[in-house]
């Protein structure tokens, strides 16, 4: 281990991570009002709109990433759509985590028993105040755990975009890897910033949880 | 704006090569992975800790880094001393990270066995060895297969990645025919259509497997 070398490249690295956690937490950010939208779009009484949402999900979750990133960001121009290489990382992360984020949604929503929902509006709560005020804070315990999941996949996926030269952190450990032919420090290096990060998300998640949990006895 | 899908249909033959090498590895990282994850998840339980902590730490640090750093560092960390093909290295990387995978549902489904199988088969006269190889093992197995089918999933998408580290895959075959035809968007689409075939064909498989097995768990 050649630990000068690990000290001089550290700087770099981690502004690398910080443009890594910049892209995935504005593609979660953005990402979640896109599922917002498909879980919404599916309650909708006129079947095509509700065809719609689910063949774009099924669409997104069936093609690999990597190729929904090369499609938008070199297919793109000749739809007249030409993106910046980091806006191109953030729109696609949040349309794709957008499908699997509505499916977590959806799945925790339906894990409420339905009895909540009808004794709420036999009790003569709105629609909207029934999902508010009933539904959704007992879902949400399902929902956090399932949605922190996705995350955490975005922010390891969020590495596939320096395929199109963003200067991620693993688009520079592959650069310094490339230029000191020393992998095992790079990589250490670069391992153990992803790590801090999963486990710093992991850490949000449990307080999040725990949080909405606080109330419930289990 | 208009499309001109000609290009595609002139490299059809290239990209169906792609499609060829990328199942070729798809079947042999989906090997090596499952056979791989079933020994590690069996070592890492069943032994001394000096011999499963080490395991379970390259578990948790191929669950915890992204495939493509894995990827670079075996394929640039490798050519240091060796000079072994991309395919190559994309087997062992993909299989690497899945085999994490794996064993990970492994570990997982061989403790959801009950304890009192265990206990039976030793009163019957079975060893340490063969209760765990002939009855343990066989029924977490078939409990894993809906997760193993959704990390297989996963990992024939994933074979797209290894063309970064240059493995002849569908997305790498395309890259010259989209150099000379300038369509990237028409391929891409293509490539994705294709992915998505495959996608619902293995889903199928998935379900069917699924059924075939179920009376069993």
């Amino acid at each position: 281990m050649d630990f000068d070398l690990m000290v001089e490249v550290t700087p770099l690295l981690i502004r690398a991570a910080w443009v890594t956690i910049d892209i995935s937490s504005r593609a979660i950010f953005f990402g979640f009002f896109v599922a917002c939208g498909l879980v919404f779009l599916q309650t909708f009484r006129f079947a095509p709109i509700r065809w719609f949402a689910r063949g774009y999900i099924s669409v997104i979750r069936g093609t690999p990433y990597f190729v929904q990133l090369l499609l938008v960001f070199y297919g793109g121009p000749s739809l007249g759509l030409r993106l910046d290489p980091i806006t191109c990382g953030v729109v696609v992360g949040a349309f794709n985590i957008g499908a699997y984020m509505s499916e977590a949604i959806r799945g925790s929503i339906e894990s409420v028993d339905k009895g909540q929902s009808e004794a709420a509006r036999s009790l003569g709560f709105g629609k909207v105040q029934t999902m508010v005020s009933i539904v959704l804070p007992q879902a949400a315990s399902l929902m956090i755990r399932s949605v922190g999941v996705l995350a955490i996949v975005l922010i390891k996926n969020s590495s596939l975009v320096s395929i199109i030269s963003v200067v991620e952190l693993t688009y520079q450990a592959q650069r310094l890897i490339g230029s000191t032919y020393k992998p095992l420090e790079i990589f250490t290096l670069s391992a153990l910033m992803y790590i801090i990060i999963i486990y710093a998300v992991m850490g949000i998640i449990e307080l999040a949880y725990r949080r909405a949990t606080r109330y419930t006895t289990q | 704006m208009e499309f001109d899908f000609t290009p595609v249909v002139t490299y059809f033959p290239t990209l169906l090569k792609g499609v060829g090498v990328g199942s070729l590895v798809a079947i042999a990282v989906a090997l090596m992975s499952v056979i791989g994850g079933l020994v590690v998840a069996v070592i890492s339980i069943y032994t001394k800790k000096l011999v499963s902590w080490p395991l379970r730490f390259f578990i948790w640090l191929f669950m915890t880094t992204p495939l493509l750093l894995q990827l670079y560092f075996l394929y640039f960390g490798l050519g240091e001393w060796i000079l072994i093909p991309a395919i190559v290295v994309g087997i062992l990387g993909l299989g690497f990270h899945y085999m994490a995978y794996n064993a990970d549902i492994f570990i997982a489904t061989i403790k959801s066995v009950s304890d009192g199988q265990y206990e039976a088969s030793r009163s019957l006269g079975f060893g340490h060895w063969n209760t765990i190889l002939y009855i343990i093992v066989p029924q977490a197995f078939i409990r894993s297969i809906p997760q193993l089918g959704n990390n297989m999933i996963l990992m024939v998408k994933d074979t797209s990645v290894l063309s970064a580290i240059g493995v002849a895959e569908l997305v790498y075959a395309s890259q010259y025919a989209i150099s000379v035809s300038f369509r990237p968007f028409e391929f891409f689409i293509v490539i994705a259509l294709m992915y998505y075939v495959i996608n619902i064909l293995m889903e199928l498989g998935q379900a069917w497997l699924e059924r075939q097995t179920a009376y069993r768990r």
